[in-house]
This record gives structure tokens, sequence and C-alpha cells, in this order.
């Protein structure tokens, strides 16, 4: 089975993503599996659309820990078994809370042995507080991380709102070299290519 | 960003820093890289003197490996093993994924082509290496496997196993575990054996050993065996050449040397053996030979009232040629003929084994 971790700053919608992503390919309800950075793990099952509600917010750090969905996706005349795990957001700095420490480095031991990594900025927050307030230190690290690896895309996210397209020029000019998709995970949009993407690596 | 101070050896490290708060995500990547890029670390996690011992004695096991005489593609062979082992261990201490090893092997060839010299040196390379909490060899074969009645055979196995544990089983001629056919309590040992090999996964390493075709249709009616015994070492018989180093090496280990003639009479003794016995590449025949020569020495000496201590090292012509005569194949029964050819007993009935 392929793992497909998606990864980024806290509040860029990882997990509006995940699901919407789901959602998209078709998937109407999910066995979701919880592990807490603690070693605790349990599952739940959820509609999506529930579980949109239910797991995703308007503040930062919704997601404590990883969440993953099992996708059983057709490709050619066979079947393949695609692990899509969300993450908690990774942060500048040393953050003080030990709990979302112990999460970021969970986010990042799984990071390492990823098929494929899905990057997301928020292409709204890079357009409306400048390059650098948007993208963060961490993201210029984990496009330098996931460079040294094939199956690397970044998804401008929120392109939706009014700054995003400005934000996505200036992705583009600072992350030069990344294959970026402009999405908007909350309308559905631009999946199509994070598809293909992710299909090309099944 | 400044990196932060000390290198990290694993990827745990990294993790462990970062939950302790003292790097930040961004500087936890950046080590990731520097894991996945630098060059692995000379040696793995160990106090430096333990390390240092135990180099210290893995030179010398390949040291004693390459003065053995011959045996060239199986010093190879050995040495890619170690070096496997070796890049295993560093890869596992740098953070990358490491192949699972199976070094259960089988050695095949002739008697006296070095097989129980070799496995030796490999338990003790093998504990060098770590891979062996110990540098133990227990030798034995079917007569020490195979019990008398239903549940024997298991028992005596286990209790060979037991005594191996932490080192290497070394089941000599282990192809005559299969000659009594499928009913025979050979299979039953074969049996518990490979189950040990499961239960005791990496705590101990078994070598089977035996003649090449004898071994090579020991394999082909047990097809579960050969996956499992991925490592095949070949012994080739010695040359001639071989065989005289090594009685030359005996010799001086005994601080005995061979005369000019003496020297002469054993060449051509061992070229005449090659041609007419199959089966005298081996270095158990010189061993034979230069300890009847010492003896035959010792016999001739004894007579004489005056002997130098240059007498008393030099084995001459005679010796040799006294020596040779008793044990030449041509002048003696030959048992050891005897003893080769079993009959070929699974041809007759021992069938496919179970799957």
């Amino acid at each position: 089975m392929k793992r497909c971790i998606v990864i980024g700053q806290p509040n860029v919608g990882k997990t509006m993503f995940v699901l919407q992503f789901a959602l998209y390919l078709g998937l109407a309800e999910a066995r979701i599996a919880f592990a807490e950075a603690g070693g605790r793990r349990w599952e739940k099952a959820y509609r999506v659309d529930h579980a949109l509600a239910d797991l995703t917010g308007a503040g930062p750090h919704h997601t404590r820990q990883l969440q993953s969905i099992r996708l059983d996706l057709p490709v050619g005349k066979g079947r393949r078994a695609l692990e899509l795990v969300d993450t908690s957001g990774l942060v500048d700095g040393i953050h003080p809370d030990a709990a979302i420490r112990r999460a970021m480095a969970q986010t990042l031991a799984t990071v390492r042995d990823a098929h494929l990594i899905l990057h997301v900025l928020d292409a709204a927050a890079a357009g409306r507080r400048g390059a650098l307030a948007g993208i963060g230190e961490v993201d210029y690290q984990v496009a330098q991380f996931a460079q040294m690896r094939g199956g690397y895309l970044l998804l401008a996210n929120k392109m939706d709102l009014p700054d995003a397209p400005r934000g996505l020029a200036r992705i583009r000019q600072e992350l030069a070299g990344h294959p970026i998709a402009p999405i908007s995970a909350l309308h559905r949009q631009g999946f199509h290519e994070v598809k293909a993407f992710v299909w090309r690596h099944l | 960003m400044a990196g932060p101070g000390p290198n990290p050896r694993t990827v745990d490290d990294v993790l462990a820093w970062l939950s302790a708060g003292r790097i930040s995500s961004g500087e936890a990547l950046v080590l990731f890289q520097r894991l996945e890029t630098r060059a692995a670390p000379p040696a793995p996690a160990g106090d430096g003197e333990a390390d240092g011992e135990r180099q210290r004695r893995l030179e010398a096991v390949m040291a004693e490996l390459d003065a053995l005489i011959g045996l060239a593609p199986v010093k190879e062979l050995v040495r890619e093993l170690a070096a496997l082992v070796e890049i295993q261990r560093r890869r596992a201490a740098a953070g990358l994924s490491t192949e699972p090893m199976a070094l259960h092997m089988v050695f095949t060839g002739n008697p006296g082509t070095g097989k129980t010299t070799v496995a030796r040196l490999l338990a003790r390379l093998f504990h060098g290496l770590g891979v062996l909490p110990r540098e133990h060899l227990v030798e034995c074969e079917r007569a020490d496997l195979v019990g008398e009645y239903i549940g024997h055979t298991a028992q005596r196995t286990r209790e060979q196993i037991r005594k191996a544990l932490g080192g290497v089983l070394f089941v000599d001629e282990a192809y005559a575990l299969a000659r009594g056919g499928e009913k025979d309590f050979g299979k039953e040992a074969i049996d518990t054996l490979v189950k040990a090999m499961e239960d005791h996964k990496d705590e101990f390493i078994v070598i089977l050993a035996g003649y090449r075709d004898e071994m090579e249709q020991f394999l082909s009616v047990n097809p579960g065996l050969r996956s499992r015994f991925p490592i095949h070492m070949d012994f080739p018989d010695y040359t001639p050449e071989e065989l005289y180093q090594i009685a030359l090496r005996l010799c001086q280990e005994r601080q005995y040397r061979l005369s000019p003639a003496a020297g002469l009479r054993l060449k051509r003794f061992l070229a005449e053996e090659a041609q007419a016995s199959p089966y005298a590449g081996n270095a158990r025949l010189v061993r034979n030979l230069i300890e009847r020569a010492v003896r035959r020495q010792a016999v001739r000496l004894a007579r004489r009232r005056h002997v130098s201590r240059g007498d008393l090292m030099t084995l001459e012509a005679s010796d040799v040629l006294e020596a040779a005569h008793q044990l030449g194949t041509r002048h003696r029964p030959d048992h050891r003929v005897a003893v080769l050819h079993p009959g070929k007993p699974w041809a007759a009935g021992a069938g496919v084994a179970r799957g």
C-alpha cells in the first residue's frame, strides 16, 4: 500500500483537503484511523460530510494527531490501496505546547517513509501578508527535503479567496522548481491535477 | 538558521529533540537531510573501547581467513557477507531501511576442503560483526539429530539447537537427513530445524554441509529449504600445489621441515593421487600424510645415537615415501569410496517431500 502524506503549516486546509479529496474520489463513508503522538490509536467510521464538520475548523491546530483514510482506487484494470494521511501542522520556531511539538515529531516521522508528499500552502495568506508570512521557513525546509525524493506536489490552497492569485504568483516565485497545483479544497477545484499526480505514483 | 550543536545519530534523535523543544520542525527537516546525505557514521552506537576490541577481533578473523590456502571464491563470498552485514548495520544507524538478512548457508564440497574451518571462522566473524551474541559452533550430523522412536528426533534436534543458540549450528553431511525417505525420522529433524529457524530468528545461524551432488539432491527434494538457506558456498577441491602449500604450513606449525628430496617426493605423491582419485583434493589427506611422516621420522631417528637439532626437524624423503605407501589410494582398501557412494538412497524411495 502506498502512503500519501499531507503536510503544511497549521490552518492551511490539510484536513479539508483530505476529506474533500476523498469525497472527490467518490468516497461517501470512511473509516478514519486516528493515531496520537502518545501512541493511542482508534478508528471511527464517518460519513465524509460529517467528518468535515467534525474535523475541520476555522482556527489553527485543529488536528493534533495523524488521521488516515484508506482508499481503494481503480487503477487501470486493477485496484490499488492508498493511505491518505492527514497530519498536524508544522510551525516555524519552537512551539511552547509540548503536545503540539510531539504531534509535529510524529508528522515528521511519517514524512520520512511516505511515498507521496502533498504539501499544502495557504495561497490567500501568501497574497495577503506577503510571501514571508504565508510561506514559512518550515515550508522551504519541507520543499527542500521533499525535493530529494520523488512524489512531491505543492498544493496552493484557498484559491477561492481574493488575495490568492497574488499569493500563487509569490509561491511560484519563492518555491520555483517544484510542481505546484492551485486548488480550492473547500470547493473541490483543481483536484483533477492532484488526482492525476497521485495516479501517476500509484 | 543556526544548526544545532551536536549531530544527531539517528532519526529518533531528531524527533526526540523536536518533541523536547530543542529544535524547530524546519531544523528537524534539515537534520533529516543531513542524516540521509552525510557519510554514514563510521561506527554505530557503542562505547569506543568495546568497539575497538570488536574491530581488532574482526581483523584477526579476516587475517586468519586470508591466511587459509586456496579457497579464493569462498574468501570472496565471506568478505562480501562481512561487508553487507557491516553496511546494513551502518544503514540502520543512519536511519535507513535495512534488508532483513537470512544468513543460513549451504556449504558444498568434498571432505577436507575447509568447510568446518571456514564455518568456525564465520562464527567468530558474525560474533565480531555483532550478528551473533556468541562465537561458538556446534557441529552435529544425522546421528546427533535423529532419534529412535517417534518424538525422540524433535527432542534430540531441539537439544542440539539449544546448544547452538547464539552461535552457529553446523550440520555435517546434512543430505543424510533425507536418506530414509518420507517415513524416516530425518524428515522430522529437518522440520524441527526449520521451525527453530523461524522461532529463533536472528539468534543462530544454521550451516548445512555436504557433498555437492548429494546436497543438490537434498535441496531439490526439500523445496522449502533452498529459500531458507540463501547463501551457498562451494568449496572446490584443492589443487596438488595448494595441498603442497598446506603440507608446508602443517610442517611449519609443528616445527618440522621437509628436506628438498622429501618436498619433491611429496609433490609427486600429491600429483599421482590427484590423477588416481577424484577425492584426493582434500587437506585431510595431507594432514594424515604429514602425521604419518612425523611418526616414520621418529622411528628412524630413535634407532640412532646421535641426532642433531636439524635432524629432529627434518622430514626426509624416506619418511614421506613410507607415509605415502601407507596412505596411497592404490595401496589400501578404499573405505572412503565406500562411504562416498551410499547407493543414492533417495533415488529409490525418497519421493517428493511434502510441501
